[in-house]
């Protein structure tokens, strides 16, 4: 029996639907109300989901911010791995609402979820 | 009690043998009296399509058919299979076309153990 799911997001934004349909599950299992945390974690390339100026209107995929908005309505986490961040564009600015961690907490985030799957 | 294992699919049928390792997975998990539980998940949708038939490959469709006899529960998400032109009627006898948040968040909730299988 599991009450917690980690999302560990590894694909960058627009030119794969990893995201977005991580996104949309992890918000699926808070919308449920069978599963108490769910929480998504964006490492390397998938730390790119995390910035702020993005703008798909372009390209007409639907919006990584506004998933990310509407996991936070359901008050679930998202986390971010500064260093991967930063070492692919520098200093940004990130979504809000989006924390900006190392990957020592990224393990204990690891330690505190019972399930765990990738994007 | 018997452990519950969710395998959570997001390849298709074909194109790469991710499938297969999914069925192998789930057919040595009830043969160890695992509960089995497999979602699919965008491409994972296409193993639940009723009539495949492949010449040289093995059968993923048939192959899932006859675990589902034996126990495996198979579902598979509604908004991936209508963007993929798949309707209710045109799974494998024995599967669902269901929901992340009906279905795969009470998967997660039951399980022991959760496999991602993706590319």
């Amino acid at each position: 029996m599991a009450d917690s799911i980690l999302f560990v997001m590894t694909k960058p934004p627009y030119g794969f639907e990893e995201f977005f349909a991580g996104a949309r599950a992890s918000l699926a299992m808070l919308a449920s109300g069978l599963i108490g945390r769910s929480t998504l974690l964006l490492t390397g390339d998938g730390t790119l989901n995390a910035v702020a100026t993005q703008d798909p209107s372009a390209i007409k995929m639907p919006s990584n911010i506004e998933a990310i908005n509407d996991l936070a309505d359901f008050e679930g986490e998202v986390y971010c791995i500064a260093d991967d961040l930063k070492s692919r564009v520098g200093e940004v600015e990130v979504i809000e609402g989006v924390k900006l961690i190392s990957w020592d907490k990224a393990i204990e985030l690891v330690g505190e979820h019972q399930m765990i799957t990738t994007f | 009690m018997a452990k519950t294992m969710v395998i959570h699919l997001r390849t298709g049928s074909m194109m790469s043998m991710d499938s297969n390792v999914a069925v192998k997975l789930a057919r040595a998990a009830l043969e160890k009296g695992y509960n089995v539980r497999l979602f699919g998940y965008g491409e994972g949708i296409t193993v639940i399509k009723e009539g495949q038939d492949p010449k040289r490959f093995p059968n993923v469709g048939k192959e899932i058919g006859e675990l589902v006899t034996q126990g495996l529960t198979v579902v598979v998400c509604e908004t991936c299979c209508a963007a993929r032109g798949i309707h209710r009627g045109e799974e494998v006898k024995g599967t669902n076309i269901g929901s992340l948040t009906n279905h795969l968040s009470k998967f997660v909730k039951e399980g022991d153990k959760m496999i991602t299988i993706a590319r």
